[in-house]
């Protein structure tokens, strides 16, 4: 059994806008070689992006809700099977994720009224369904494993697929270092409302 | 070598999240300013207003020549005296004839220039003018309220001369219900077949609960000198159907019925002096057409079914109804000189509150032009706008315009 505790921060804007802040942990189990369980709860801290509406004729502002900062609560759980073939592995990632965000007051200025006016923004619970395919490569006498993996976020439609491509570099099985690029594409903008992006992620991980 | 990599790793995190602390938001500050203007300030204005003198036209050919009273003559006169349920009648002119029910009078005038002088009080009472020849109404400190109808109706079409005595303060007051003749028009508190002039140095109020304040089938002409308020409650403020001459004076209105105008010419309305102001409170009014469709009518404080000129004066209308309209023209309009401001503050739920809506043109080349709409725009026309050269401001907005030369 293992215990997880995770940081994320994400920026925007090429670096100059903070974008989000995560805090988790999870446990997992392995429930036979090849299969593992996990349970896990995240703690999102998200800069929502600025909103512009216009009127009928798209050129007059109707509403302009400024960027705010805002929490979410997601928890999942997920299983998780690997197949190795020599150095190469595969793995298929199953994730129930269920992500609440509660509601909120927010600043909005109303073109029509000429003023600011308190918007709600109203609290509202979401279920994804995640699935990853990912191939790990671990290269004899290379000090870093390339990895790459394609995941489907599904709701009622498929919302999100992300291709991601990237390597690893583990120091003494403590440290593990993780560079990848990543582009994602949105069919419908859920509450993360993130658009379609390319980019470049550096991730960290100490094992206890 | 590792531990360098380590704190270099952890130190670039840091650093990345400390410079990562600039919004992404569009900058937004000059826009939200022009949004958040506040409007004009447009209230009735009863203050004294120091005015030129009134020349009368001596000039026969002029057109206006027949709309001075002082270009007819006055040597027949009939004094009238309300007094609470009776009125007294004193003087006699050959071809007039009157009747009398109550503090209700009759008037057959079929013999010309006829001054009528009115005074007194009654809270049951009126006048009715029949016959086509001009006649004069002296107020001299008068006060009628007909709870049944029109406190003044003249169904002649000749010039109705409304003189306001100097000095005094006369008073007209419908009722919530007209009792109606047949095939005779009865359509506000002060209502005259043919066009009415107003003259003298009095003031005059009118409160309208049943229909309209002032109204003609023909034009009104505003001298300098009077003083008008009008507080109508049910349909528009001051009406004239071929047209309103706005030569000077102080008039003030207000209207809070739904789809009420304050002011509305159904002719050129044209203005060259004196302090016109009128508050249209009402919101659209909402009903069915003659094929049954709904049909919505929204409330304007200045309404011209054709040209509007303003070649001087302080003109002000706000409306402050839902839909509601400062000025709204089915014609053009010319700025020439002059003080107009429109300021339209209602919501936006049946029709747009624009403070000018014009479906034909808009003409500016002198004086101070003001428009503010706060929930659309502030001016729109059907046709374009022209503002000549030589101006000193020139501002459009996306709640004001103003242009000033």
């Amino acid at each position: 059994m293992n215990v997880d505790f995770g940081t994320e921060f994400r920026s925007r804007n090429n670096f100059r806008t903070a974008d989000r802040v995560s805090l988790g942990a999870s446990i997992s189990y392995k429930v036979l070689p090849w299969l593992k369980a996990s349970g896990g709860y995240d703690l999102l801290i998200d800069n929502n992006h600025e909103k512009i509406t216009y009127q009928d004729d798209g050129v007059s502002y109707n509403n302009w809700r400024p960027s705010y900062w805002g929490v979410r609560h997601r928890f999942n759980v997920t299983l998780t099977g690997s197949y190795k073939v020599q150095r190469v592995e595969l793995s298929l990632r199953e994730r129930w994720q269920y992500t609440y965000r509660p509601s909120k007051l927010i600043d909005n200025f109303d073109f029509d009224e000429g003023e600011w006016e308190d918007h709600e923004v109203r609290g509202k619970g979401k279920n994804v369904l995640r699935s990853r395919l990912q191939l790990d490569w671990d290269i004899p006498k290379c000090k870093f494993d390339p990895f790459a993996s394609v995941e489907f976020h599904t709701t009622d439609i498929l919302e999100k697929t992300r291709f991601i491509t990237g390597v690893k570099h583990t120091v003494k099985k403590i440290h593990s270092f993780k560079l990848y690029y990543r582009y994602q594409n949105v069919n419908r903008n859920g509450d993360d409302d993130e658009p379609n992006i390319h980019l470049v992620g550096l991730g960290y991980t100490y094992k206890f | 070598m590792k531990k360098v990599l380590r704190y270099s790793l952890l130190l670039s995190a840091l650093a990345l999240a400390m410079v990562s602390c600039q919004k992404d938001d569009t900058d937004m500050a000059a826009i939200l300013a022009e949004y958040q203007v506040e409007p004009a300030s447009v209230e009735l204005d009863f203050t004294e207003l120091t005015e030129a003198p009134d020349v009368p036209v001596t000039d026969e050919n002029d057109s206006a020549f027949n709309d001075y009273e002082e270009n007819s003559p006055w040597n027949k006169v009939i004094n009238i005296a309300f007094d609470g349920e009776n009125a007294t009648v004193s003087g006699s002119v050959p071809g007039v004839a009157i009747q009398s029910d109550g503090a209700h009078l009759t008037i057959l005038n079929l013999s010309g220039p006829v001054k009528f002088v009115v005074s007194g009080k009654t809270t049951n009472g009126s006048l009715k003018f029949y016959g086509d020849k001009r006649f004069q109404i002296l107020l001299n400190g008068a006060e009628i309220t007909n709870p049944h109808g029109a406190a003044i109706n003249n169904q002649g079409s000749k010039s109705l001369y409304v003189v306001l005595a100097d000095g005094t303060v006369n008073r007209l007051q419908d009722g919530t219900s007209y009792v109606m003749v047949d095939e005779e028009d009865q359509k506000a508190a002060l209502f005259s077949e043919g066009q009415i002039i107003f003259s003298g140095h009095g003031e005059l109020s009118v409160i309208a609960v049943g229909r309209g304040g002032i109204r003609s089938d023909d034009y009104v002409r505003i001298r300098p000198g009077v003083k008008i308020y009008v507080n109508s409650s049910a349909l528009d403020g001051l009406r004239a159907n071929d047209g309103i001459i706005v030569d000077g004076g102080v008039v003030n209105i207000e209207t809070t019925g739904a789809g009420a105008k304050g002011v509305r010419s159904g002719g050129v309305m044209t203005v060259n002096g004196g302090r016109m102001i009128a508050v249209s409170a009402g919101d659209t009014r909402v009903g069915l057409d003659d094929d049954g469709l709904t049909d919505t009518t929204a409330c304007a404080a200045l309404y011209c079914d054709t040209l509007l000129t303003v070649k001087g004066g302080v003109l002000k209308f706000k409306a402050t109804g839902d839909g509601g309209k400062g000025l709204n023209s089915k014609w053009d309009a010319q700025f020439q000189g002059g003080t107009f401001i429109a300021v339209a503050t209602g919501t936006r739920m049946v029709k747009k509150p624009k403070g000018v809506k014009l479906d034909g043109s808009l003409y500016i080349s002198g004086g101070y032009f003001y428009s503010y709409s706060k929930r659309s725009d502030p001016v729109e026309t059907g046709g374009t706008m022209h503002v000549a050269t030589g101006y000193t401001t020139y501002s459009l907005g996306p709640k004001v315009v103003t242009i000033a030369f």
